[in-house]
Formats: structure tokens, C-alpha cells, sequence
């Protein structure tokens, strides 16, 4: 027997003889035919014109023909449907056979022919399968009801074989267990609310008793199952982990993962004071390690799991540094893995190994991984403050390689050192000139050009410097024109009067012979801002920068417990929500970590917390370095286009705008006041509105016992931020006034007076109505609570987002500021009621579907039916204050839209 | 849940395709997956990929892409579990893993695939289990015999240089013959370890580690029982030490699930009653402390002259194996040496323990980037010089020490011949780093 045996080219008469061959009266014979049709079938030639002969041959009582026919029916039935019914009847025959082996086989094919004529005649035997006294058999007819609520969800449910599959649950045979879990999840997840899979706690027992006898695939839908269960309390949180932990040396790595994230996302409900935790903790490395010593291809897929886990608890794998240490011949995509977490684990007692590692890293051949072990040499230094020093020195030592992508690397991370620890190592600079030439990448040359014009003062020859950058400026891209733009704005800053001429060179680049709008923005900009007052100029464009982050590249908080959930399933490797790629519906519940319960949980405070445990500091996360650039050259130039996720977060938000307007009227003309650092106090102590505060007792408020929703209250500034001043505080609308309801507490060791309040402009012209009154003055640790009466008279600028509100507050110690949200229904007017008009309309049969209020018009959404059956959709515009309202139509018959719409006027003008 | 599984041979063409859920683009996905492979820049991993909502996962093996797609958020552990698993059973059942035996035996792997995975949902992995479902039988090229067995070499360790074929012995497929009883007792047991080794520019040792597996090969009927005894001193984690030789110590085993731990304890003996086919009966690791020295040292010095761009490459290295670990001589005429791919090497053909080689290399290369900061008449090495790497097998011979002590059955056959018995140990490199 030769390889090509069953793969001859076609001839002509191939078919012909295959047809000859399965008719024949020799079983060998017709056997052999199969396996050619089948073999054929797999190449990919069209053999279905064999489907008579070959069915044919299904009323044998050989297991191994009748198995290769139902292989062939498989694949063909589909586009045969009508012939596929002429093997109906043997189907349904060999459901009822003596052999257990024919009856699951039966079973199984025909829940694989995906013909709508067949699945009616399948209901029977399946309900025989399904209560078969074989094992085999039941577990197959378990699967088999998946397969048919695929075809046909409604007639399974008819059919009741929901609650047959419900009983199999309680099998006495694991691997039945396993398919009717398996199939009960498929089918729970395409009716989300139907609450198939009921779990409780006997339920989990159950499921935790069959745990231990199946097999390991088994093991993994148990798992996976269980780790969609919410314990009702960390103790029964606790005793299942306990029943899980063994699966945690299964020699299969899918059984290890699945349990990882079944303890994962448990431990979230334990306190970490209890003795457990810790030894949860320990438990967890092992497993972990060894999925490190599999071929690389898991090895991969673990480490991305690994990237995950050591973000959310990095105290687990701290001490297995060496494990991530890279291997000469690890593929590339595993190596970067293992740089990455080699980062996230660095801390002041490992970064020696470390450095020295990477060091190493960054003089082999592989020109992407000797780049990412230059930025993770950055990484460190940002990271580990006392190793800043040693990663400097490293990254002068791999500059002075002169190979050019080392060189280029090394700079763009130095620039981000400059700005985590400035005024620390410019005795670095003169270095890096000298290697100005070589530098070919944007992102290199834009990192270097910032530090040319970040020390400017302290380059000789700066000028000439950026003067050399000038001479191709069309040519650079984007990144670059625009921090050289900023540089030499910078460098004019400090030294006026050599640099004129250079300033004035390029700012008619940016603006007269660019034609990109953000360069040429930012040109204008300047340009008006030199102009109008150098001293404003030099404020905003040297203005001391917020400080970077230590982490970076962390991924965001809440995406993070969302993919905890999903540890061990492809969203982990992919770092994305499965609704990013997973075909819409099924499958996509968000999934969310469970809260911790406090039954004996102690309280943390911040200060106290260890310093690995990120879960309760809410690290504030930059983005990758690549945005990173962009958005830290940036600041620079004033308010930013977006702040920063988190709304306490945003005291650097805007601060040059919050004070004193800010662009618009650098904008406008020569009318810019005073430096910006003067006009809050100035203002704050002017008294504000109108005598109306007189009105409102502020101590007690004014109650929240009736009127609209109100929220709780949250905090806005976190006293780490305003020297000790905690802000917290929701608004309320009651009875036609807004109002701001503030706590304010001193957590500082000094007393609080002197308060006062500003807001910045805002998209409704929210503004106080009265000076913030605090009695008394504030001693440490009192708080008071005040409401603030606010009024919509204020100067109005539409906020991104629309809801954002800008706040200053003052007291004896300094200005903070922070941002908030306000929910836009302490907006909503008391007479937004449209009622009158669509009362008045539905008693003429104009019936109102829906409303929307859209920038400030009212939309009724209309709907009319005429006696003849013709339909008319209107929408009603209404602008509250004028008396016009528009009308537009939409109606298959276009000649009624005129008389619609004069019966519409006639209804509302009477 | 598996919506395909296929194998397409190293050229991409399908040699298999089955379509578990029927919610497929059809075929063109096996030639779509093979694009975009082949297409797949070079930092990307090529192991999870997706395409639209279909996601490909694969493994290679015996120049083979066996790969699983999936549309929903499933564990890529399991799908890279059952791949391997399947590489395993293919082997167990068809003989090998190859794209002619592939192709002979169609009907067998469909009639396989279809018992392993229904509706996408994994039935089991186990040879022993699927023995009661399976009715083809094999079509193997050639028949066996049993006296072909001088070149017995490792079933399933695929070490790096794979000088040692697979023998045909052990690559029979598990089921083949139902007839032919009487020649199929044998038992192969391997002890492989892959030594993962890093030792600095200075000569310090940065890092060893020992990967160790005990694999099974069995032809004996299912159920008979076997022990295998293992070194005494044997003993696992950092506390307990046995006897009062140096021990030999492992930091972790695991063991497979078939394997009884009741005679462990106290005589280190594993009992078990494996299926037949192939198993890795137990999976050891050890790092750091090694109790016995290194197998090899390399001492490498790098001269280089900046101005004439000649680089000079001086090799020690020393073998600190017991002298009687290799008999044979080495060989000068076999050696060799040869630039290429960016690399130099230097092949031995054997190296007797207790031994010293060296060897001096002069090249030729203008133009490389120096060394920091000094002057052209140094002689620090040039960058982007290194690592030096030892690729190597060692038979008989393994670094933790561990040996198998006796291999006993239970089962005596009725017929004529005792069981052969097979035990073999091996070491082999798996990364063995020196830096320069």
C-alpha cells in the first residue's frame, strides 16, 4: 500500500467505480470504497453525487462500515437535505439497537445533520437516549440536546428536555455530570435570565463531589461553572476554595487555570488578615511556575495570564523573580512576556538581579528585544526610585555603544526619568548631545529635542542645537515639529535675547507654511501669548509639570477585575473584555469580582496597607509609552483635551483655565488681566449673588425629604490631595433650587477657616448663589456639613463632558481645586411636563410613543393611523419659550403629509 | 467549545478538517489559518490568533499543524492540552505522527476525532477508554519486527539534535494488530532531563535547572500491574534528606494519575497499572543546587584587534563527567567547524568525560561596532559578541542523579517470552548558556 492510495487524481470514471465498488456484494470491498469516498472527501472533492450508494450501505450490522457512512452523512446531509431523509428510518432503527455503541452513534450523527426535516424525527429517540440505562449513551444524549437547541430552541423546550438534562445533573455517572453541565452552560448562556443552571449551595456540592471522579475535561466545565457562582459569605468562600485547591497540581494546565481563577476570584471575599489568605497566597506560585517549564506555547498563554494576576496580587509571585528570567532560546513573543513581568515584579530588593539582567538583555542580536529591555531599563528607574541612579548610569553606559536603536531607546527613556526626578541627572545632557546626529526615529528625536528645550538654560549651544532641527522642519513628522515648536518657545522663555530671531523663524513655520491645524494652533498660541504678556507666556508655558506616575502600562483598574474573571480563557490572552471579539450575545454577561464582605474584616487604611497591594490604592494609570509621549509633551500648553479617569483625580485638570478664564481671553485680545495665580483670591473674597443665601439655614440644609433622586454622597477631594481638607458632597434639587450639599472635614492637625468657593464656567452657567458659610472655624478632625445654594445665572462654556463641573475651594492653608460630575437631573425645570400638548393631541388620536429633549428642544415622537391603514410617524419639535414648533413627517404616502400637517396645526392652535 | 479541528501538513495543505458545530466558514478557513501564519510579523505570537470572531489556536508537531478554532471566549489551556493530546493518541494509534500516516489512516483519525470531541466538547483523552469505541484499525507502511531493534532509540523525548532515530519498535502503533499477541510485551521506560543552565561572563553560575520527566511506553495488555523502583536516596523538597550520601533532591514532583504512592514513601517505589501507549508517569523539576558538578564547562576569551577587524575566539572546554561515562576517543577527523547564520560552530562528535578540548578561531570582520570609550589597541570583545550555547545529549547519564533501580511486572504472559524491558536514561541541553 502506497501514501497516495486513496489520493489518485480524478479520472473521469472515478466515481463511476466507486459506485461500482459500493454495490458490491464483498463487504471488505464496499468498506474499502468508503474509506476512498472519505479520503476523497477530505481533499476536498465533490463526492456527494455517491449519497444513494453510500447510504445504501448503512443497513449493515458492521460497526466500522456503518461508522464511516455516518461520517460521510455528516458532512453531506446538509446540502442533500431531501436525500438525508432517506436515511431517517435506519436512524431512528438504530436508536432502539442492543449495542450501546450503534444507539450513541446514532444519537450523535443525528444531532450533527443540521437539516430542519430530520430534528422533528430526532425527538423521540432522544428521549430515549436520554433516560438509556448506558452511560455512554446518556452522556452523548446530553450533548445532543445542545446540538438541538442550536437548530431548534423553541421545540426543546416543547419537548421538555430541559428538565430531562436538569435531572442528569444528578447522574450517578460523572461523565454524563460533566455533558449535562457542559450543555446546560451553552444552553444558559443564549437566555441569559433563564436561570437554568440554579446555583446554590447544594448544588455546589454537588458539583464539588463530581469534581473529584470525572475527568479532567470534565474538571474544567465544573470549574469554569463554579467560578460563575457568588458565595453568599467569605466562609463559604472560603470552604470552597479549600475543596479547589487540590485541582491545583492536576497535571493538566487547563484544570490548574480554571481553579486559579475559581481562587482568584474567591479571594476577593476573604480579609487578608485571616490565616487563610495567606496560605491561599503561597498555594497559588507553585502551579503557576511550573506552567513555566511547557513548551512555549502554553508557556505564552501562561504568561499572559501570569501578567494579569501579578497585577492585580503581585504578592504572589514575588519571590519567583528567577523563573521570568529570559531563556537564550525562548521565542520572541515568549522573552517579551517575561520582560514585562519582570518589570511589574521589580522592587527595591530584587532590582540589582534585575538591572544586571536586562543589562545583558540589551547587548544581544534581536534588535525588538534588545529595544524593550532598553525601556524597561527606564521602567526600572521610574519604578524603583533608590535604583534611578544605577539605570542612569546603565542607560549612559548602552548609549555610549553607539549602536543606533540602543542609542535611540535609551534617550526616549531618559526623557521620562527627566520628568519623574527632575533637576537629578542633567549632568547626562552634554552626553546625550553628542549623539544628537544619529538620531533618526521621530520618537527619539522629539525625546531629545524636549530636553533640549526642557534645559535649555543649562545648553550652551541650545540654540544651535534646535537651530539644526529647524533647517528640514517639513520634513519631520508631526510629534517632532510640534516639540520643537515648543522647545524653542521655551528656550526664547529663558533666554530673550539671543533667540529671537529663532523664535520668529519658527513660529511662521508652524503657522504660515504648515498645514496641519494642531501645529499651527499651537503656533498661534504661542505667538499670541508672547505677544500679549511674556510674563503670562512664561507662566503657562513653564509652568511645573505634574510628576509621572511609577507604573506605566498598567491596565485599568476595572478592566482588570473584569479580566481576573476571565483568567484562563482567551479574553486573558487577548488583555481584552470578551464583548471585544466575541460575536455579539452569546457568551457576553459582564462579569465583575465579587464584593468583599465584612463580617471580620478589619479596616485598612491607606497608609498602613502593604505597598505591593494596588487593589485598594487605585493606581493612577498613564498610558503606554507611546501615548505617553504625546500627552506629556502636552501639558504643558494648558488645559488638556481629557482628564484623567478618575474625577478626584483631576487637580491638575485645567488648573491654568480655572483661573481666570484662561485661553479664551488669552484669545481674545490684549485684554488679559493678571497672572493667574492672583485672580482666585481676589475673586473668592468678593462677595457673590444676591441676598438669597440669607434664605437657606446652610448648617442643617434644606432636608432631603422630598423632591427628586438624590445620590449619596461622594467623596470629591481626597484629604492626600488638599493638605489635609476632605471635600465631599452630591447636589439636590428641591422645589425649583439647586443645591450643592457639601461635607467638609479636617483631617489635618491645624484649624480650617477662612472658606470660600468658586466655580469655573460651565455648560448650564451653574454658579453658587451665596459665599460658602462656615460658621465656626474647622478644628482637626470635625466635619461639617453645608449646602451651598447654586443658581444657573454664571457665565456658561460648554464642558467635555457636558456634566463636568470645576470647582476651586480656598481656606487658610492654600487654593484646591478639584472636578466632579453633576447628575443632569437637578437641571430638569418643574414645568418640562409636555403633557398639555400631548394630551391634547392623543384625544385626537395622535398618539405620543416616545420623548427625547435634545440640546435643549423637547422631541415628541408621534405616531397616527389613517382609516385606510396608512401610517404617519411625526416628530414634534418644541423649544421651550417659543411658540413655533416643527413638525416632520415620515409616511409611505407623501400626499397626506400636507393635510397632517394643517390637522396638526388646527389641534394645537385651538 | 471547538467549532474545527485540523491538521495540515508543514506546506500547508489539509490533511484533515472536521467541523464539529457547523457554524464554520467552511474549508477555506484550514487555507486562512495557513495565511495568516505564514503572513505573522516576527514579534507576534503565532499561538493564539484571530481572525474576524474565529480565533486559530495550534501546535506543531512532527512537522504537522494540528490546529482548533473556536468563536467564543474558551480556555486556549484546554484547546493546547487536547492538541497535544491528540499529537499523543495519533501516535498511540496510527504509529507515528506523519503526513503519510496521516493520510493512510483518514478513516481512523475522523473515526478518533469524532469519539474525543462532541459538538466541540472534549469526551476524553484516554487511549485506554477510546479502545472500546474505535472499529478501524491501522494501515502501517511497513510490518514489524521485533528484531530490529539495534537502533532503539527515544519514543518521545525530542531532543534538540535528534541524532537518536525514532526505532520502528516504538513507533508501532499501540492497537495495531488484535492477532499478534505474543509480540507484544514490551515496556520502554525513559528517564529524559533537559538542563537549563546560565552561567555568567565572569564564570559564576546565574542559574540551573533540571526539567525531568520518567515516560512510559507500554504494549502489555491494560492493568498489569508494574513497579518501578527508584534511587533510595531519592527524596523531594528542601527538608527532607535521606541516607547519608549527598541525596538526590528534587524541589517538585507530580505524578500521573494512574500511579500508586503506597510503596513511595518508604521504598520509593512507584506502582501503577498504565494503559497501553505512551505515559509520563512522573514529572520532576530541581533548580539551582545540583548535586553533582556541571557536565560541561566552557571557558571562552575573545581577542580583538579594532584595527585589522580580526577576532580571535579561544574555546575551553572541559567535560567533568567520570571518565568512564564515555568510552570512545574523540575522533579529530569528525569535528567540525563552520561559520553561518550569524553564528559559529563547532560540532563534536563525542567528547570523553574527564577530557579538555580547545579550540582557537580566527575571523575576519571589519567594521564592528567597538567598545565603549577607548581607544582602537584594546582588546575588550566586540558588541553584540555572544552568548556561546552547548547543545549536547548525554546518555546514560542524568544530572539529578536519579535512576530508575529495577523495572518489575507482574504480568507473565502465557505464551513463550518473558516481556522485554527497556530502561533508559538521557540528558540533554535545553538551554545551556555561557556568556561572554
Amino acid at each position: 500500500m502506497t501514501d497516495s492510495k486513496y489520493f489518485t487524481t480524478t479520472k473521469k470514471g472515478e466515481i463511476f467505480e466507486l459506485k461500482a465498488e459500493l454495490n458490491s456484494d464483498k463487504k471488505e470491498k464496499k468498506k474499502e470504497a468508503v474509506k476512498k469516498v472519505i479520503a476523497s472527501m477530505t481533499v476536498g472533492k465533490d463526492v456527494s453525487a455517491l449519497f444513494p450508494d453510500v447510504v445504501n450501505c448503512m443497513q449493515t450490522d458492521n460497526l466500522e462500515l456503518k461508522k464511516l457512512v455516518y461520517l460521510y452523512l455528516m458532512n453531506y446531509a446538509k446540502s442533500q437535505p431531501d436525500m438525508a431523509i432517506m436515511a431517517v428510518n435506519t436512524f431512528v432503527k438504530d436508536c432502539e439497537d442492543p449495542n450501546p455503541l450503534i444507539r450513541a452513534l446514532a444519537v450523535r450523527t443525528m444531532g450533527c445533520i443540521r437539516v430542519d426535516k430530520i430534528t422533528e424525527y430526532l425527538c423521540e429517540p432522544l428521549r430515549k437516549c436520554l433516560k438509556d440505562e448506558d452511560p455512554y449513551v446518556r452522556k452523548t444524549a446530553a450533548v445532543c440536546v445542545a446540538k438541538l437547541h442550536d437548530i431548534n430552541a423553541q421545540l426543546v423546550e416543547d419537548q421538555g428536555f430541559l428538565d430531562t438534562l436538569k435531572d442528569l445533573i444528578s447522574d450517578s455517572n460523572p461523565m454524563v455530570v460533566a455533558n449535562a453541565v457542559a450543555a446546560l452552560s451553552e444552553i444558559a448562556e443564549s437566555h441569559p435570565s433563564s436561570n437554568l443552571l440554579d446555583l446554590n449551595p447544594q448544588s455546589i456540592n454537588k458539583l464539588l463531589t463530581a469534581l473529584n471522579e470525572c475527568t479532567e475535561w470534565g474538571q474544567i466545565f465544573i470549574l469554569d461553572c463554579l467560578a460563575n457562582y457568588t458565595p453568599k459569605d467569605d466562609r463559604e468562600a472560603q470552604s470552597i476554595c479549600e475543596r479547589v485547591t487540590p485541582r491545583l497540581s492536576h497535571a493538566n494546565s487547563a484544570v490548574v487555570l480554571s481553579a486559579v481563577k475559581v481562587l482568584m476570584k474567591f479571594m476577593e471575599m476573604l480579609s487578608k488578615d485571616l490565616d487563610y489568605y495567606g496560605t491561599l497566597l503561597k498555594k497559588l506560585a507553585p502551579p503557576l511556575v511550573t506552567l513555566l517549564s511547557a513548551e512555549p506555547e502554553l508557556q505564552y498563554v501562561a504568561l499572559r495570564n501570569i501578567n494579569l494576576i501579578v497585577q492585580k496580587r503581585p504578592e504572589i509571585l514575588k519571590h519567583e523573580m528567577k523563573v521570568f528570567f529570559v531563556k537564550y532560546n525562548d521565542p520572541i513573543y515568549v522573552k517579551l512576556e517575561k520582560l514585562d513581568i519582570m518589570i511589574r515584579l521589580a522592587s527595591q530588593a530584587n532590582i540589582a538581579q534585575v538591572l544586571a539582567e536586562l543589562k545583558e538583555y540589551a547587548t544581544e542580536v534581536d534588535v525588538d528585544f534588545v529595544r524593550k529591555a532598553v525601556r524597561a531599563i527606564g521602567r526600572c528607574a521610574i519604578k524603583v526610585e533608590q535604583s534611578a541612579e544605577r539605570c542612569v548610569s546603565t542607560l549612559l553606559d548602552l548609549i555610549q555603544t553607539k549602536v543606533n536603536y540602543v542609542v535611540q531607546e535609551a534617550i526616549v527613556v531618559i526623557k521620562d526619568i527627566f520628568r519623574k526626578y527632575p533637576n537629578k541627572y542633567e549632568s547626562v545632557i552634554a552626553t546625550l548631545c553628542e549623539n544628537l546626529d544619529s538620531l533618526d526615529e521621530p520618537e527619539a528625536r522629539a525625546a531629545m529635542i524636549w530636553i533640549v528645550g526642557e534645559y535649555a538654560e543649562r545648553i550652551d549651544n541650545a540654540d544651535e542645537l534646535l537651530e539644526s532641527f529647524l533647517e528640514g522642519f517639513h520634513d519631520e513628522s508631526t510629534q517632532v515639529q510640534l516639540q520643537l515648536l515648543t522647545a524653542i518657545v521655551k528656550l526664547f522663555l529663558k533666554k530673550p535675547t539671543e533667540t529671537q530671531e529663532l523664535v520668529q523663524q519658527v513660529l511662521s513655520l508652524a503657522t504660515q507654511d504648515s498645514d496641519n491645524p494642531d501645529l499651527r494652533d499651537r503656533g498661534y498660541i504661542y505667538w499670541r501669548l508672547l505677544s500679549t504678556d511674556p510674563v503670562a507666556a512664561k507662566e503657562v508655558v513653564l509652568a511645573e509639570k505634574p510628576l509621572i506616575s511609577e507604573e506605566t502600562d498598567l491596565i485599568e483598574p476595572t478592566l482588570l477585575d473584569e479580566l481576573i474573571c476571565y483568567i484562563g480563557t482567551l479574553a486573558s490572552v487577548y488583555h481584552k473584555p470578551p464583548s471585544a471579539f466575541v460575536e455579539g450575545g452569546r457568551g457576553v454577561v459582564h462579569k465583575s469580582l465579587p464584593p468583599r464582605t465584612a463580617s471580620n474584616e478589619s479596616v485598612e487604611s491607606p497608609e498602613t496597607a502593604p505597598a505591593g497591594a494596588p487593589s485598594n490604592e487605585q493606581p493612577d494609570v498613564i498610558p503606554t509609552q507611546g501615548d505617553l509621549l504625546g500627552d506629556l509633551l502636552n501639558l504643558d500648553l494648558g488645559p488638556p483635551v481629557s482628564g484623567p479617569p478618575l474625577a478626584t483625580s483631576s487637580v491638575q485638570m485645567g488648573a491654568v483655565d480655572l483661573l481666570g478664564g484662561g485661553l479664551d481671553s488669552l484669545i481674545g485680545g490684549p485684554n488679559f488681566v493678571a497672572p493667574p495665580a492672583a485672580a482666585v483670591p481676589a475673586n473668592l473674597g468678593a462677595p457673590m449673588g444676591s441676598g438669597l443665601s440669607d434664605l437657606f439655614d446652610l448648617t442643617s440644609g434644606v432636608g432631603t425629604l422630598s423632591g427628586s433622586y438624590v445620590a449619596p454622597k461622594a467623596v470629591w477631594l481626597p484629604a492626600m490631595k488638599a493638605k489635609g481638607l476632605e471635600i465631599s458632597g452630591t447636589f439636590t434639587r428641591q422645589v425649583g433650587s439647586i443645591s450643592m450639599d457639601l461635607q467638609l472635614t479636617n483631617k489635618a492637625l491645624q484649624v480650617m477657616t477662612d472658606f470660600a468657593i468658586q466655580f469655573n464656567r460651565n455648560s448650564f452657567g451653574l454658579a453658587p448663589a451665596a459665599p460658602l458659610q462656615v460658621h465656626a472655624p474647622l478644628s482637626p478632625n470635625q466635619s461639617v456639613e453645608i449646602s451651598l445654594p447654586l443658581n444657573t445665572v454664571g457665565s456658561v462654556m460648554k464642558m467635555e463632558p457636558l456634566n463636568n463641573l470645576q470647582v476651586a475651594v480656598k481656606n487658610n492653608i492654600d487654593v484646591f481645586y478639584f472636578s466632579t460630575l453633576y447628575p443632569l437631573h437637578i437641571l430638569f425645570v418643574e414645568d418640562g411636563k409636555m403633557e398639555a400638548v400631548s394630551s391634547r393631541l392623543q384625544s385626537s388620536n395622535i398618539f405620543t410613543v416616545a420623548k427625547r429633549n435634545v440640546e435643549g428642544q423637547d422631541m415628541l415622537y408621534q405616531s397616527l393611523k389613517l382609516t385606510n391603514g396608512i401610517w404617519v410617524l411625526a416628530e414634534l419639535r418644541i423649544q421651550p419659550g417659543n411658540p413655533n414648533f416643527t413638525l416632520s413627517l415620515k409616511c409611505r404616502a407623501p400626499e397626506v403629509s400636507q393635510h397632517v400637517y394643517q390637522a396638526y396645526e388646527t389641534i394645537l392652535k385651538n | 467549545m471547538i467549532s474545527q479541528f485540523f491538521i495540515l501538513s508543514s506546506k500547508g495543505d489539509p490533511l484533515i478538517y472536521k467541523d464539529f458545530r457547523g457554524d464554520s466558514g467552511g474549508r477555506d478557513v484550514a487555507e486562512l489559518f495557513y495565511r495568516k501564519l505564514t503572513g505573522l510579523p516576527g514579534d507576534e505570537s503565532p499561538v493564539v490568533m484571530h481572525h474576524d470572531d474565529r480565533h486559530f489556536i495550534h501546535i506543531r508537531h512532527s512537522g504537522l499543524y494540528l490546529v482548533a478554532t473556536t468563536s467564543e471566549n474558551i480556555s486556549p489551556f484546554s484547546l493546547l492540552e487536547l492538541l497535544s493530546r491528540l499529537a499523543t493518541l495519533l501516535g498511540d494509534y496510527c504509529g507515528s505522527l506523519g503526513e503519510g500516516t496521516i493520510s493512510r489512516n483518514v478513516a481512523l483519525v475522523y473515526e478518533l476525532l469524532d469519539e474525543v470531541l462532541d459538538y466541540g466538547y472534549v469526551q476524553t483523552t484516554s487511549t485506554e477508554m477510546l479502545r472500546n469505541f474505535i472499529q478501524t484499525e491501522a494501515v502501517v507502511s511497513k510490518p514489524f519486527s521485533l528484531f530490529d531493534l539495534s537502533s532503539v532509540g527515544l519514543f518521545g523525548a525530542e531532543t534538540q539534535q535528534s541524532k537518536v532515530a525514532p526505532s520502528s519498535a516504538a513507533s508501532r502503533p499501540v492497537l495495531s494488530s488484535r492477532t499478534d499477541q505474543s509480540q507484544k510485551n514490551e515496556v520502554f521506560l525513559d528517564v529524559v532531563e533537559r538542563l537549563s543552565v546560565l552561567i555568567a561572563s565572569n564564570g559564576s553560575l546565574l542559574k540551573v535547572d533540571v526539567q525531568g520527566e520518567i515516560r512510559l511506553k507500554s504494549f502489555l495488555p491494560s492493568g498489569s500491574e508494574m513497579r518501578i523502583g527508584l534511587t533510595e536516596e531519592f527524596c523531594v523538597g528542601k527538608s527532607e534528606l535521606r541516607g547519608y550520601g549527598p541525596g538526590i533532591r528534587v524541589d517538585e514532583v507530580s505524578f500521573h494519575s494512574s500511579v500508586h504512592l503506597d510503596e513511595f514513601e518508604s521504598h520509593r517505589i512507584l506502582r501503577l497499572q498504565p494503559p497501553q501507549g505512551e505515559l509520563t508517569v512522573m514529572r520532576y523539576q530541581l533548580s539551582d543546587d545540583l548535586p553533582s558538578p556541571l557536565p560541561f564547562r566552557l571557558f571562552p576569551s575573545v581577542q580583538w584587534d579594532r584595527g585589522s577587524g580580526r577576532l580571535q575566539v579561544y574555546l575551553k572546554l572541559r567535560c567533568d563527567l567520570p571518565p568512564k561515562s564515555l568510552s570512545q576517543e574523540l575522533s579529530s577527523p569528525e569535528q567540525k567547524a563552520e561559520l553561518g547564520e550569524g553564528a559559529l560552530r563547532w560540532d563534536l562528535p563525542r567528547v570523553q568525560g574527564g577530557s579538555q578540548l580547545s579550540a582557537l578561531f580566527q575571523m575576519d570582520v571589519p567594521g564592528l561596532p567597538g567598545p565603549p570609550g577607548q581607544g582602537p589597541s584594546t582588546s575588550a570583545p566586540p558588541l553584540g559578541l555572544g552568548p556561546a550555547s552547548l547543545s549536547f545529549e548525554l546518555p546514560r547519564h542524568t544530572c539529578s542523579g536519579l535512576q530508575v533501580r529495577f523495572l518489575r511486572l507482574a504480568f507473565r504472559p502465557c505464551g513463550n517470552a518473558n516481556p522485554h524491558k527497556w530502561v533508559r536514561h538521557l540528558s540533554h541541553s535545553d538551554a545551556y548558556v555561557i556568556r561572554i
